[in-house]
């Protein structure tokens, strides 16, 4: 639920190109601040993980049209870099079979690696102070999804000028639009205040819906960390644990 | 998500001009309907698009029942009209840019391998980005093996019944779990696998 499901074509050119201009900046950090013996040694693993989100992704709640995301196990599985690198590639299989627009990738992938990066620090800061495994893992995702979610509420509410410009295009306006950078909206005098794009109702929707999604994930994330700890502990890499 | 063998098994074994046609082609006329979807702001302008994308999708055979693909971002695409204040022509042309979206990328990916659909990428986009969404794509086929016989022992062990959500939730959670450890452990043969059949951090597809 924490990323845009979006499709192309809604919000403004100049977001969604920020989007892929930051991701590829991390991208290119990343590359060069890692071995390339490691990266290479680590891709399968990488590719696996991600195979696991998209799976995840799959896996449709349907009452409240809610998937698991898995980012945060995974980010506590592969590390902050590999997290980051491997929400690029599950969002652009995710949109390769229509689940998010294309143009949507990057931002995507910045929302995602928010849940999977501060799932990650949480899970081991929460470990240090609590030493319990079952609330050290709840609430390192059910935070990093609170996060994760508000980032995407921004980054929706960014566009809010662009979708009542889409809202009024009907008003007599061309049928090609491309205005990159363009913010401002001519509305027109008088306009009633109902037509103009209201985050309310979208806010009043999503937040309630995140929320048992956040406890659903929260759940369902311990409750794989504890079967991972019984079978393969050295995997999660507990500090002052025996491996 | 099953449906994505299917997928790949038509790409494959169809036969039809739209699979006869150049991967490169496809690609670059995947990258026009996005421009359209971006662009367009027109509900007749985007309805003809779609209209074009069904033609093309049954001329180029490919089966109905795939359709339902193209239709299950609509389910989120909902959330987002709350943003309208319900004003029709918003509604309508979410609708359309979504169908329009879904359907090409369904479109490719039937009609289109995707050794082809990755070999074109890599030609474009970096090395390591293409071998991980190589490597992921084929990781999914492994997993799904893993998922089907983990089906049976879910069953076993109660499925998943919302009459018990907890058991239910333990249930798909240890699923899960299993599919991880699963992973991991068939990552590390597939490395294996690879380096001993001379992976030195390219891919290397039938043709180049």
């Amino acid at each position: 639920m924490s990323h845009i499901h979006l499709p192309d074509g809604v919000l403004p050119v100049w977001l969604w190109a920020s989007g892929f201009i930051v991701v590829i900046l991390i991208w290119t950090i990343l590359l060069r601040s890692m071995k390339k013996e490691d990266l290479t040694r680590r891709l399968p693993l990488l590719g696996m993980m991600a195979a696991v989100m998209v799976l995840g992704a799959s896996v449709e709640i349907i009452p409240i049209a809610y998937h698991v995301n898995l980012t945060v196990i995974s980010g506590i599985l592969l590390g902050p870099s590999l997290i980051f690198l491997a929400t690029f590639v599950v969002n652009t299989i995710l949109a390769l079979f229509g689940h998010g627009g294309i143009t949507v990738i990057g931002l995507n992938t910045l929302i995602l690696s928010i849940e999977g990066v501060l799932g990650y620090f949480l899970f081991h800061l929460f470990w240090k102070v609590l030493k319990r495994l079952t609330p050290a893992v709840f609430f390192a995702t059910f935070i990093a999804l609170l996060f994760s979610t508000s980032a995407m509420i921004g980054v929706i509410s960014l566009g809010t000028s662009h979708y009542e410009e889409l809202i009024h295009q009907e008003r007599g306006k061309g049928i090609i639009g491309f205005e990159f950078g363009k913010e401002k909206e001519e509305l027109h005098p008088g306009q009633p205040a109902e037509e103009k794009v209201n985050l309310g109702p979208f806010i009043a929707i999503v937040l309630p819906l995140g929320f048992i999604g956040w406890m659903l994930e929260g759940v369902i994330t311990t409750l794989i960390a504890r079967y991972i700890r019984r079978l393969r502990p050295d995997l999660l890499r507990l500090e002052g644990e025996p491996l | 998500m099953i449906q994505l063998s299917y997928l790949d098994y038509i790409a494959v074994e169809k036969r039809s001009f739209l699979h006869r046609l150049s991967p490169k082609l496809k690609i670059i006329g995947m990258l026009v309907v996005l421009f359209v979807i971006v662009t367009m702001r027109s509900l007749p302008g985007l309805f003809l698009l779609y209209v074009i994308l069904l033609t093309l999708y049954f001329a180029g055979k490919v089966p109905a029942k795939i359709l339902s693909l193209t239709l299950y971002p609509l389910i989120f695409a909902v959330l987002f009209i709350f943003l309208s204040g319900f004003q029709i022509f918003f509604i309508l042309l979410i609708l359309l840019k979504v169908l329009c979206g879904s359907t090409g990328v369904v479109l490719l990916l039937a009609t289109t391998p995707y050794p082809s659909i990755f070999s074109v990428l890599g030609r474009v986009l970096p090395s390591s980005f293409v071998i991980a969404l190589f490597l992921t794509y084929r990781s999914i086929f492994i997993l799904l093996t893993v998922l089907e016989n983990t089906q049976h022992a879910l069953y076993l062990r109660g499925g998943v019944q919302w009459k018990h959500p907890w058991r239910s939730l333990i249930n798909i959670s240890n699923a899960f779990g299993h599919l991880i450890i699963q992973g991991i452990d068939a990552s590390e043969k597939m490395y294996e696998s690879m380096v001993l059949r001379g992976f030195k951090g390219k891919i290397h597809y039938r043709g180049e």
